[in-house]
Formats: structure tokens, C-alpha cells, sequence
């Protein structure tokens, strides 16, 4: 058999796919690797492509595999499809304007993007918002936390084949979808922070609901766990499956459950706490093996830590202002704006020509559900920014992909795109 | 239109029965389509009678009841479309819980969320690769018009790619919504000539854009909507002038 | 009601930054302490840090050449452990001023925070890669690449990322850039959909097609597809 010599790049960096420790790599141009293929099975490995439109790549998302058997030899993932310009648009924004634009990256975790925004500009500003927007927002974050994992465990089970799971956890968000409506009056697109503090306060009964919630979703939590956790087809498709060691996912840039999976304990609420977070009592899930189980394992486990939270939060909700008192920021009362002249004006002004920013700039993050979510706000002493940038943690999670299936077969290629809880929104902005 | 044309013409009513001041009468039921140049030595020949529009009735009755939907989810309406597929607002009982991701077994595409210059041919080719008879529903603010996105890389309403049937207006809809959106598709079923084929080869892709539309109805629906796009980063109370025409923009 | 008169006169300032008597509140610039890798950064390189600022009260920047940059990385890396790449962007002031290029760094051992940014000239729009620091900005550097025109030298692998291989009207979030785009929306969509085989596949793709001897039809292109030869779209159908 006449073995024919094919030389093509490749993208990997030789010094990493030992999958061990970090070596220095020195600054040299990747050598193209010759690889021998046997002339009468040129068609031994296949081109498969998967996606965008694809039921089980979570949004549009395209992956191109070189398959030999079912086995992944390679894996070039292009995104790109749902781009949509995110970051160009809030510079033709005001800074409040840009709020309902965050809604739509990451649709599975609206609040938490909104609070995240507002933050960021926040501290560029040097604003503190008063106490009671710190623990409301603690509340939303922490609620849409929930909200987000039970997506990602619906959408993981469907696509595993355990399509009750599914079902349980789309009738618990159907009832956050109440608390986000009876909060801002959308179901998905909440828009419901503004610089300075919030849309508006708590209705009546808002935080009993949320307790009712809380009280109902821990035995379907259980319940889930039962189905799953146990099992040994779920065992058998996540243990072990999709690894990544705990350096490599550190020089990935990897974040949230992906990267606590690996063993490394950073959690931005812990390393960089915000609004208190340091005074709340919870656990931060930390994994051993890295693998998809280890991930569930870390994401079920945080769910319930955000139910201590929220009970924690829901105790200590002080009363006072939701919004800021500065009237450069936040509009006047209606009744005066209704009433008094210089209050409608200053209304007037707000809205027309947006608030002021200071010249500066910052670069915030928040734990998101998916991971560190950073947002990069620069000013030039204009109402709208001149960068606002993203740093959506599913970017750099699945540019990882690659690295965790290669060698693996194809129907792990799913399961790990699955348990890197990725939101097309985040990755193509 | 129909007024007393002289025989041989080109008047797609010809050989409809005619009322006093000559307009066409069209029987059978409304919206039915009187197919111009159906060449059939059959029952189906010329006007709709009663057996016809019995085996109308019936065969849309089977299609309307049974829609299997094609869910092209890109963005946040995809979210909404899947509650709405979920236990609450249930979609099982209009018979279309068996969600095809695959085009070929596919009656309805619901095309949800924002649909970007890149996605278009993906689209594109999803709604070729549907066997007719098929629907499409645009879900959403995005898929309609391009809703709040109006910028360089975003398809402006994915009717400038694919016949669309139904707007669902909202961002996102309220799973309701889209129930109603898909009534009305089943409203438009129902009315239909199911047993004439001449309407599902009507619409030919132009060689000069690849879609259904010419280059200067594309521009003109494709043009902005209202003045939040048009802003400059200046502050928003100094003028932006006129809305922008794409005679303005800089080559 | 009579803040919100005094409020008027001071709009067009922007917000006071509110007292920092209250816990939780960013400390004020000035009563921090220094950042120990500014310290170690100037010791080592000297006058090649060009700058340092301190923005949003706790917030290190240094501003270091573009020819120095990636010997300054690798130090910041492996000396002062940052091994963790939080985000690599761009940011275009507009009117002909410098580009600047922003590394967000963070060390998980350290627990610091640095933000090192490299300014371009417009004309000169290239930089050595940190690919082989950190593989985090694989997609990074692809993304800046796209966006802003800035070439990374040394990336195996710099395309574009967000925007369509053969998107030929420019680099989008740059501010001589317009925001619905450069051409007509009918041209848009035409060339959207007429996109060929090589404006799908990266180079690596079609190289590796030719190998094993596949064809690559395009797959999104109906005149062009034959129905049986390629994978499919998604195995469906």
C-alpha cells in the first residue's frame, strides 16, 4: 500500500497537546505537521458539518469535523452567525438607552446583563447606589442564575435523550418568568436597571412570590436529581467525557462551572466581591475531574447556593430609595415633573440628551451563570460611550471546544457543546 | 380588469362567470385562486365546484390540524418559541408538538429571532430544501423588519429572502402571540385552493439579487425606520437631518 | 424638589461621584496603594512603560510601545504570574487618534488586576500575538482582527471571526465605519447569498479536503449543492 505524504498546518500549539503542564513556548510560527494518509483509504476520515441550523448546537452555531469513524479527529468551530453588532450600536446609544441591549445577548440571564451594565457604568461614574438597589439586584442576579441553569439542564437532558427533565424545569421557569414579569413587565427582555438604580421598585408581594418559588423549586431540584445524578446512562455519557485540565483551562481564558469544574477555585463573587457578596454565607462548588459530570455536578450544586442566597438576601432587604438621589442621573418624581417647571425641564433634559458621563472608562465583571461576564464602558465625557465591549464568557468557552473533543467520538461532541453552556447571543454579539 | 376585455387577452379572469356590470364573480370559496393557465382535462378544470371544494375542505382540514413545524431559532424569540412548546402555553394541542428539525418533514417555518447576512443563505436553503405546500411565520420584531437592529450585518426582515406568510409583531412575542400568529396561518390554510399547485411555483428568484425582491423595492423596504438609528454620537438634541437614503451613503 | 432645581444647573457636568463613607464604596483615587506590578514593571523595563494611570478608583492601567509589547506580556505572565487572560479589545477614539489595544489580565494565585494597553497608529496597524501566552487570544486577536483592521503577527491563524470570510466592506466597529454599512442593503443581500465554497471554509478546511481527496460543494448555495456528497446540513434531511 503506498502511503501518500500530506502536509497541511495545524492550529494547535505543539507545547499544549501534551496535556500536561505549560511550557514556556517560545515566539516561533507553527510548523506545518505532515500527517501520512494511505492512498486506497483517502476517504477514511470525513468532513462532517454541523450546524448553524442544527437542533442541538443551542443556537447557531457551526462546527466542522474531520471524522475518522466517530472518532473526532479535528474540530474547527464558525460563529459569526447571529452577529449583530452589539457593541456598535451602544455608541449610537445613550447610556440608558443601552440597557435594553443587554437583554438580548444573553437572553437566558437578562438581569443579570442588565446589572452587570449598570454596574460598570456605575463605577466609572463613581456612583454608589443606595442599599436597597444593592440587595434587589443581588436578588435579580442571583434569581436569573437559577433561571439560567435550568435552561442549560433542560436543553443538556434533551439533547442526552432525557426529555422529562426538560419539561420539569420549563414549569419552573415559567414561574420566573412571572417574577420577571411582575418586576419589569417582560417576560425575557427585562431592561430593568438604570444608571443609579432601577427601573422601579419591588411591586407588593414581589418578594413572597419569590419565597413561594423558592419553597416549590428545591424538591423539583431534587427530583431532577434523583432522575439524573444516579443514572447510569447519564454517568456513562459524562463521566470522563469532554475533559480539560485545570491549567489548560486557565490558559483558555475558560470561566464559571466550565472552569471550577477543572478544580480551580475562582468565582468573581468570592475573588472580587461586589454589593456585599462577601457578607452573604454560601459555597462556591468546586470540581475535581473536569469532565461534563463535574460541570452538572458544579451547576446543580449552584443552584442551590443561589436559593441560600436568595432566602439570605430576601431577610436582609432593607427599606429607603431604590434609585440614587442625584438628580444628574436619576428623573425627578412624576408628581413634580407634572407639577413644578424645573423639574419638567430637568426631566425634559434627561431624557432628550441622556446623562452625562464623566471621561473615563472601566472594565467590570460579575459572575454570570455562564461564566466572568466583563463589561468595558469608555467615556469621553459624552452622553453616549465611545467603546462599550462585552466579554461574553461563552466566547472564550467555546473556543475551547476543539481542545475537549479531539479524540473524542461524535455523539460527545453534543455532549460537551451542551455542558459548556453556551448562548449564541454572548459569542456572535 | 374584467371589463367586457375583448377574447384573446391576457385577463386571468377570463371564463369567469360575469354579474351585470361585467366584474368576475368568483364562486366557491373566498380567496380561492383561479388558476390562469391550468391545462387539466379533469374535475379541477376551470371554476371550483362543489367536489372540489369539499376535497379542499377536507385536505386543508388534514394540513391545518397536523402542521409539523420547522423551529429556525436563532436568538431570544427561540426562548420563547420553546415555552410556548412547553407545558404552559402547550402547542401539542394544535397538533404540532412533533417539531421537525430536519426541513424535508417540515409544513411551517417558524423562523425566530434576528437572521444576519451570514445566517441568509442557511435560511435560504432551509426553505428550498421544504417540500411545498409550506407556510412561514416570521416571529418577532428581528425576523420581520430587523427590529432594533439596523446595522451592517442584519438581514431587514427576512422577507427580502424567503415568502413570508405571517408576522408575529413583539420582542419577544408572548407565546400568545405566536399562537395567534399560527392561527392565522391555519386561517389562511383553511381558505385556500389545496388541490391547485400553480401558486407554489408563482414567486422565481431574481438573478440580480438571489431573492424574491428587485434591487430597488429591497432598498426602499429595507430603508430606516424612525430616528434612533439615525443618531450621531453627538448629543440627541442636535439635528440628524433627513432620514438616510442610500443615495447618502459614502461609497 | 429644590435638589432637582439645583440638580438643572449641574447637568451638563454628569454625576458627582458620590462619598465614599459608605462601605462597599469604590476608594478614591489617590489613597490606594500602588500596584506591586507597576513597581516590578518599571524596575524591569524602565522607560518602556509609558504611562500608568489609575480610572474608576482601583482600576491600573500601563500604557507600554507596541515593538515591546509581547517581551512585556511574557515578563507579566511568567514573573509577576498573570496567567489569565480576561479580555484582549481594541477601542477607536475616532477623529485620527491612536488605536489602543487592551489586555485585561488577572492572576488567579496573585488576585490582581492589571490592564495594559498598547496604542497604534492608524497607519501602522500591527502587533506581535499573544497566541502562545495565553490560548485564550486565539479568538481574541481573531475578533480585534475583524473589527478594528489590526494585524496580529505570528497568529497561525488570524481571519475573520464575527463577520463572513469574504465581508469585503471594512472593518466594522472602527469609527469611519457606518453603522448600517457600506453598501446598499440589495447588494448586501446579494452577496450574502451568493457566497461561494472558499467564503465558508477556513484554509485549513479546504487543504484538508483536497487531501482526502473530498469535494467541498457549498453547502448553502442551492444551484451549487449536490444533494448526496457532502455530510449535509447537520445529518438532516
Amino acid at each position: 500500500m503506498a502511503l501518500r505524504r500530506v502536509v497541511y498546518n495545524v492550529t494547535r500549539n505543539p507545547e499544549l497537546a501534551s496535556g500536561g503542564s505549560l511550557v514556556h513556548a517560545p515566539v516561533v510560527p507553527v510548523q506545518g505537521e505532515a500527517r501520512e494518509v494511505h492512498e486506497d483509504v483517502s476517504g477514511e476520515h470525513m468532513l462532517i458539518n454541523i450546524g448553524p441550523q442544527h437542533p442541538a448546537t443551542h443556537g447557531v452555531l457551526r462546527l466542522v469535523l474531520e471524522l475518522d469513524g466517530e472518532t473526532v479527529v479535528r474540530c474547527i468551530p464558525h460563529i459569526g452567525y447571529l452577529h449583530s453588532s452589539f457593541e456598535k450600536l451602544g455608541e449610537y446609544r445613550d447610556w440608558n438607552q443601552v440597557v435594553p441591549l443587554t437583554d438580548r445577548m444573553d437572553y437566558l440571564a437578562p438581569l443579570i446583563y442588565n446589572c452587570a451594565y449598570a454596574m460598570a457604568v456605575e463605577k466609572m461614574m463613581g456612583i454608589t447606589v443606595t442599599e436597597r438597589c444593592k440587595v434587589v439586584r443581588v436578588m435579580c442576579m442571583e434569581l436569573d442564575r437559577i433561571f439560567s441553569h435550568l435552561l442549560w439542564l433542560g436543553t443538556t437532558g434533551i439533547d442526552l435523550g432525557a426529555f422529562t427533565v426538560f419539561l420539569y424545569t420549563f414549569q419552573q421557569r415559567e414561574k420566573i418568568y412571572d417574577l420577571h414579569e411582575n418586576l419589569t413587565g417582560a417576560r425575557i427582555t427585562t431592561s430593568s436597571t438604570r444608571i443609579g438604580g432601577m427601573m422601579a421598585d419591588l411591586p407588593a408581594g414581589w418578594v413572597d412570590q419569590l419565597d413561594q418559588f423558592l419553597t416549590g423549586f428545591l424538591p423539583v431540584l431534587d427530583e431532577v436529581d434523583t432522575l439524573l445524578t444516579n443514572n447510569a446512562i447519564w454517568i456513562g455519557r459524562t463521566q470522563d467525557v469532554g475533559t480539560i485540565s485545570a491549567e489548560d483551562a486557565i490558559n483558555f481564558g475558560l470561566s464559571g462551572p466550565n472552569l471550577r469544574a477543572s478544580g480551580v477555585s475562582y468565582d468573581v463573587r468570592r475573588d472580587r466581591p461586589y454589593y456585599d457578596y462577601e457578607t452573604y454565607d454560601f459555597d462556591v462548588p468546586v470540581g475535581e475531574h473536569g469532565d461534563i459530570y463535574d460541570r452538572y455536578l458544579c451547576r446543580m450544586e449552584e443552584m442551590r447556593q443561589s436559593v441560600r442566597i436568595l432566602r439570605q438576601a430576601i431577610q436582609r432587604l432593607p427599606g429607603g430609595p431604590i434609585n440614587v438621589d442625584d438628580p444628574r442621573v436619576i428623573l425627578p418624581p412624576k408628581t413634580a415633573a407634572m407639577n413644578d417647571m424645573e423639574s419638567m425641564i430637568h426631566h425634559f433634559k434627561v431624557v432628550m440628551e441622556g446623562v452625562r458621563a464623566p471621561v473615563g472608562e472601566s472594565w467590570f465583571s460579575v459572575e454570570s451563570s455562564k461564566g466572568e461576564l466583563g463589561m468595558y464602558v469608555v467615556s469621553d465625557g459624552g452622553s453616549k460611550p465611545v467603546r462599550w465591549r462585552v466579554r461574553g464568557p461563552s466566547f472564550i468557552n467555546i473556543a475551547a471546544l476543539p481542545h475537549m473533543i479531539e479524540g473524542a467520538l461524535l455523539s460527545d461532541v453534543i455532549a460537551v457543546n451542551a455542558s459548556l453552556d453556551i448562548v449564541l447571543g454572548e459569542i456572535d454579539r | 380588469m374584467g371589463l367586457n376585455s375583448p377574447s384573446g387577452s391576457m385577463d386571468p379572469q377570463e371564463g369567469q362567470p360575469r354579474n351585470a356590470e361585467g366584474l368576475a364573480v368568483h364562486q366557491g370559496l373566498p380567496g380561492a385562486v383561479q388558476p390562469a393557465t391550468l391545462q387539466q382535462n379533469n374535475i379541477f378544470d376551470g371554476q371550483p365546484g362543489f367536489m372540489t371544494t369539499r376535497l379542499d375542505a377536507v385536505v386543508n382540514w388534514a394540513r391545518i390540524n397536523s402542521l409539523w413545524p420547522m423551529p429556525f431559532g436563532t436568538a431570544c424569540c427561540a426562548i420563547e418559541m420553546m415555552a410556548t412548546a412547553a407545558t404552559r402555553y402547550d402547542l401539542a394541542r394544535f397538533g404540532m408538538e412533533r417539531m421537525s428539525f430536519s426541513p424535508r418533514q417540515a409544513d411551517l417555518l417558524i423562523c425566530a429571532g434576528r437572521v444576519s447576512y451570514k445566517m441568509a443563505p442557511v435560511l435560504k436553503r432551509i426553505w428550498e430544501q421544504m417540500p411545498s405546500p409550506k407556510w412561514a411565520i416570521s416571529m418577532g420584531a428581528c425576523a420581520s423588519t430587523g427590529g432594533v437592529f439596523d446595522v451592517y450585518s442584519m438581514v431587514q426582515g427576512i422577507d427580502t429572502i424567503i415568502p413570508v406568510d405571517v408576522y408575529v409583531p413583539g420582542c419577544p412575542p408572548r407565546p400568545e402571540s405566536l399562537m395567534y400568529g399560527i392561527l392565522l396561518i391555519q386561517e389562511k390554510i383553511r381558505n385556500s385552493a389545496a388541490t391547485s399547485d400553480d401558486e407554489w411555483n408563482a414567486v422565481d428568484q431574481l438573478p440580480e439579487t438571489g431573492s424574491y425582491l428587485p434591487r430597488e423595492v429591497l432598498d426602499r423596504v429595507t430603508l430606516p425606520f424612525g430616528n434612533s438609528t439615525n443618531q450621531n454620537r453627538s448629543s440627541g438634541l442636535v439635528s440628524t437631518g433627513a432620514v438616510v437614503r442610500v443615495s447618502d451613503r459614502r461609497p | 424638589m429644590s435638589d432637582f432645581k439645583k440638580g438643572l444647573e449641574g447637568l451638563d457636568q454628569g454625576p458627582r461621584p458620590s462619598e465614599s463613607e459608605a462601605p462597599g464604596a469604590p476608594p478614591q483615587a489617590g489613597d490606594l496603594p500602588p500596584h506591586p506590578s507597576v513597581d516590578a514593571l518599571r524596575e524591569e523595563f524602565g522607560e518602556a512603560v509609558l504611562r500608568h494611570e489609575l480610572v474608576a478608583g482601583d482600576e491600573h492601567i500601563v500604557y507600554v510601545p507596541a515593538e515591546r509589547s509581547l517581551e512585556i506580556l511574557t515578563w507579566l505572565r511568567d514573573a509577576q504570574r498573570y496567567d489569565f487572560l480576561q479580555d484582549l479589545t481594541a477601542v477607536d477614539y475616532g477623529g485620527g487618534r491612536s488605536l489602543q489595544v487592551v489586555y485585561q489580565l488577572w492572576g488567579t494565585a496573585t488576585r490582581l488586576n492589571l490592564r495594559v494597553k498598547v496604542e497604534l497608529p492608524l497607519d501602522a496597524l500591527e502587533m506581535d500575538t499573544v497566541y502562545f501566552l495565553w490560548r485564550a487570544a486565539d479568538w481574541l486577536e481573531r475578533e480585534v482582527y475583524d473589527m478594528f483592521g489590526v494585524v496580529f503577527r505570528g497568529h497561525p491563524d488570524l481571519r475573520r471571526i464575527l463577520m463572513p470570510y469574504n465581508y469585503a466592506e471594512g472593518h466594522p466597529l472602527r469609527k469611519d465605519f457606518p453603522l448600517r454599512g457600506r453598501f446598499s442593503r440589495a447588494e448586501q443581500t446579494r452577496r450574502a447569498l451568493s457566497m461561494k465554497t472558499e467564503d465558508h471554509y477556513s484554509p485549513q478546511e479546504l487543504e484538508m479536503a483536497q487531501a482526502l481527496g473530498q469535494t467541498m460543494p457549498d453547502p448553502f448555495n442551492s444551484d451549487q449543492t449536490e444533494q448526496n456528497q457532502f455530510g449535509g446540513m447537520g445529518g438532516a434531511g
